[in-house]
């Protein structure tokens, strides 16, 4: 699998920023982090530089770039994690709902830190290897393991906890903050053991997804929504579609067999989940009406265009 | 189905069907003309700095703490991450300049206009509708993946290709590089699609309308609109809310639904969990700023109940598993036996991440990156040898200096094809050692199958994840081509989430932006691998998400934002739609008329229909009465 060329994906800091000084610290990251590579540099030139016999210098480079580009990960991360206790030692981050306005200070806070974990996020993300992804959410206080697969969607750097073998799929979106109207709204989202989260899904802040469940493709949660251990959810927002069998033992034999399976069928049991409109309130014959109003309009708009 | 296919051919005799010429050499002319002349400069900042003062000032003085208690070395060693920096932005501005010189040249041959461009009849509109594409890619990946992020506004206003106004903040998307109008104070949300232009089929039109969206307008993330829409000011849209063409909006409201429409306030409570008073307190600010105390008072307590409530009972969490893990006791007796068919049915569709990351994978990465960087030292290592010292005879680097910027590109090119090349070996000697296979495998490790899937996966992450990340990511084709997919460079498949292995592509297959392509999937403890078939001229809506072992047909379309299910057969000559995918009508966009656009209104649920005049030079118009 792999990112699309437009996109960068992987741990996501939004790039709002409320006030212009917050550049300042990201270019004081960016700065130390080069520094400390530069230094290496300069100790891997006095060992091998010889303009004589360049071969060891040349041959040897390559992987001192590799180590170079660790090192700048590693130091921009130890810097921001610096910088981000002595903000948080300023303003506590907390959960909630908040204004988005420059005048609230949990929107300014939240601006800040999202400024100041960008180049690392950036640097860890710019390597194909995903252990370097997972230092940084780690290191930011997302509780995660180093096996779980968090970096072909987008997930929020803080107030998530990850259980064991999640998968979070494609193009997906697992928030702990999303900006709604005026409102910039903060929840803990908790995601348990084994949860596969299909592709295009967006997992709203605040969600509490149990054991074994499977978010299916396409589909978004509530704020603070819960969904139960053990079920497969689909919709948008996400309902129950049927039990999740797919953890149980030695079932290759039966899963190969049950492949051609009717998509009208199909279709008319996503009903529920993806299109029903829950307007109950207005009468059948109402909504009849109605609709024939509309018909005759639209026939009448054509007869009169030309 | 015989039958169809048939009349279909007879038909398609009538209408003219060309396929349209990409003019490379004019692309590839434009990104030249923007990567050297943007480096260029930067470059030879670069150069001097590191000659005359980091070398001598800095690599060449011996003692470590001399490094730093010395004036001169001190503040070499300060100033180089600081010139890199400035160098960086140098090359942001020249490039910004450059293309703002391309477009505005294109912008006189053939000035930008709302209308349907015809794609099966070639035309000087559709020959610079394509070239801009082509030239505003680059420049868009520069800024908006790069390290400055805040300097895209700025960017697409200074080339003038759209407008963005003030304190608006658009995040990483795939689109939104031309023709649109957005209002201040407005967040466009991750994975958001602002799209003006829509290829309907490969022998379709091009919709291209001028996108609106207004002042302090959300966007959650995941939401697309397409050409013509129009978001009035306030319109605050949850995640995958999306709409088609010419959608407009009215605004001042909560939307949601695909395609989308306007909920109150039961629905926005269900979704936000905001409580009442407090949208009532928003909607009095919305209307009067002047309000704005009263708001952040009702913000504020409602966060300290909250965070009181928080501290009282801190187990929510467990009380919520307890509460859970007692209803799975009461249905468990009532759910069917192991053995019930429809219970292990795959109806629905799930995505194709590697479930677990094994760090000794890594092992294989390290020679690879030295081997293909071995090869990138060597190009480095005899551009710059025999060269006397800079200070002695400064005409001989002036050529080393000018040609920089290509060597830059000589060397990453090198590397990006040192590393596809190693990749190839260590895959062909991996698949000698286990054949990659269809079929269905426990996901969990020690079963052989899931192990090498994950092992080629990651290993063919660095060269495709080097194209992409590189100033030409159109290469890719090459590096689909060599390791697993059956493709030709007629379609492209770039700016996709895709699977490397078991897909087979026709000719000029249209694959489009944000799709998920998978010939794996994990579902619950289990892999599913099964071939991802193409036939000619298809076309992938945006953001799709096509499952294993889904087959598409010649000529059919799939809508954007459509899901297809695990071996689901789509037929020929087709447009699908829908989750999962169903026919939605046949494919006639060749012989569809073009001077009528379908407006819908969102908030009054109307549609009409518009005349509207063909966008296509003067001389082409008569070719459209047939």
């Amino acid at each position: 699998m792999s990112v699309p060329s437009s996109l960068k994906g992987g741990p996501f800091t939004p790039s709002v920023l409320v006030r212009k000084r917050y550049v300042s610290y990201y270019i004081f990251l960016i700065w130390v982090s080069m520094i400390s590579a530069i230094l290496e540099l300069w100790l891997y030139w006095q060992i091998l530089w010889d303009p004589i016999r360049p071969l060891h210098f040349y041959i040897f480079l390559p992987l001192l770039f590799f180590i170079m580009y660790i090192t700048m990960v590693i130091t921009s991360l130890l810097f921001s994690k610096l910088l981000l206790i002595i903000v948080n030692a300023f303003h506590k981050p907390r959960t909630g709902i908040f204004l988005r306005h420059p005048s609230d200070k949990d929107y300014r806070y939240w601006s800040l830190r999202n400024t100041i974990k960008r180049w690392p996020v950036f640097c860890a993300h710019k390597f194909p290897f995903p252990f370097l992804d997972n230092i940084c959410f780690k290191m930011f206080g997302v509780k995660t393991t180093f096996a779980n697969s968090l970096f072909e969607g987008w997930v929020d750097t803080e107030f998530i906890d990850f259980g064991r073998e999640v998968v979070v799929g494609q193009a997906s979106i697992v928030q702990s903050a999303v900006i709604m109207g005026n409102f910039l709204i903060i929840k803990k989202t908790v995601i348990g053991d084994n949860v596969r989260i299909g592709a295009h899904c967006v997992v709203m802040p605040g969600t509490y997804i149990g054991k074994n469940c499977i978010l299916g493709a396409g589909s978004f949660t509530t704020v603070e929504q819960v969904l139960e251990d053990g079920w497969i959810y689909i919709g948008t927002p996400a309902k129950k579609y049927k039990r999740n069998r797919f953890f149980e033992e030695d079932l290759e034999d039966k899963l190969e067999h049950t492949q051609n399976i009717d998509i009208e069928k199909i279709r008319v049991k996503y009903e529920e989940n993806f299109f029903i409109r829950h307007d109950k309130h207005i009468s059948l014959r109402e909504k009849l009406k109605q609709r024939k109003e509309q018909l005759e309009e639209e026939h009448r708009r054509l007869a009169n265009a030309p | 189905m015989e039958t169809g296919s048939k009349e279909s051919e007879n038909e398609q005799e009538a209408v003219i069907k060309e396929e349209v010429n990409l003019q490379f050499h004019w692309y590839l002319f434009s990104f030249f003309m923007i990567y050297f002349g943007s480096l260029l400069i930067p470059g030879v900042i670069f150069i001097l700095y590191s000659l005359f003062f980091f070398i001598p000032n800095v690599m060449e003085t011996r003692n470590f703490t001399s490094l730093f208690t010395e004036l001169v070395p001190l503040l070499s060693l300060i100033f180089m991450p600081i010139i890199i920096i400035i160098c960086y932005l140098l090359h942001l501005l020249f490039i910004a300049l450059i293309t703002r010189w391309f477009w505005n040249i294109t912008e006189k041959k053939s000035p930008i206009k709302d209308g349907i461009i015809p794609r099966n009849i070639p035309s000087k509109i559709l020959n610079y509708y394509h070239i801009r594409s082509f030239m505003i890619k680059y420049p868009k990946y520069i800024f908006t993946k790069g390290l400055f992020p805040w300097l895209s506004n700025w960017f697409f206003n200074f080339v003038g290709s759209s407008k963005i106004g003030k304190g608006t903040t658009i995040e990483e998307q795939v689109c939104a590089d031309k023709y649109i109008d957005v209002g201040t104070n407005s967040y466009i949300g991750v994975s958001s699609v602002l799209t003006s232009h829509l290829v309907d089929g490969i022998f379709g039109n091009i919709n291209y309308f001028e996108l609106k969206v207004g002042n302090n307008v959300t966007l959650a993330c995941l939401n697309n609109f397409a050409s013509g829409c129009n978001l009035g000011d306030n319109s605050f849209l949850m995640p995958w809310a999306s709409g088609g063409k010419h959608y407009t909006v009215s605004g001042n409201s909560f939307y949601s639904g695909l395609p989308l429409r306007k909920i109150f306030k039961g629905k926005t409570n269900e979704y936000l969990k905001i409580p009442q008073n407090i949208i009532a307190e928003e909607k009095k600010y919305r209307n009067d700023p002047s309000n704005l105390e009263s708001l952040k008072k009702a913000l504020s307590e409602y966060n300290d109940r909250q965070s009181e409530i928080m501290d009282e009972n801190k187990p929510r969490i467990t009380e919520n598993e307890k509460e859970t893990k007692a209803e799975i006791t009461i249905t468990d007796s009532e759910i069917p036996e192991a053995g019930d068919k429809a219970d292990f049915a795959l109806d629905f569709t799930t995505s194709s991440a590697i479930s677990k990351i094994n760090i000794k994978f890594l092992v294989l990465y390290i020679p690879i990156i030295w081997f293909s960087g071995i090869l990138v030292s060597i190009i480095w290592y005899d551009f710059t040898r025999n060269k006397p010292p800079i200070q002695a005879n400064p005409i001989i680097w002036i050529p080393t200096i000018l040609l920089l910027p290509i060597i830059i590109f000589s060397m990453y090119i090198t590397f990006i094809f040192g590393c596809l090349l190693f990749t190839k070996v260590f895959l062909v000697l991996i698949n000698l050692i286990h054949k990659p296979k269809e079929g269905v495998f426990k996901a969990e490790i020690g079963n052989p199958d899931f192990d090498f899937w994950c092992l080629r996966t990651e290993l063919k992450k660095i060269p495709i994840f080097l194209i992409r990340n590189s100033p030409l990511p159109y290469m890719d084709a090459w590096a689909f081509r060599w390791l697993g997919i059956s493709m030709d460079f007629s379609s492209h498949l770039n700016d996709v989430w895709c699977d490397t292995e078991f897909i087979e592509m026709g000719r000029k297959v249209m694959v489009g932006q944000g799709a998920v392509i998978m010939s794996s999937m994990v579902v619950g403890k289990y892999l599913f691998i099964k071939n991802v078939i193409f036939d000619d001229y298809t076309v992938v809506g945006g953001q799709d998400t096509i499952a294993p072992g889904t087959i598409i047909g010649k000529d059919s379309v799939v809508g954007a934002l459509s899901i297809t299910n695990y071996g689901q057969i789509l037929e020929d000559g087709w447009i699908y739609f829908g989750i999962p995918c169903i026919k939605l009508k046949e494919n006639k966009y060749a012989e569809s008329k073009r001077d009528f656009i379908r407006k819908v209104d969102v908030d009054e649920e109307k549609k009409y229909e518009i005349k509207h005049e063909v966008n296509i030079d003067e001389d082409k118009k008569e070719l459209l009465q047939i």
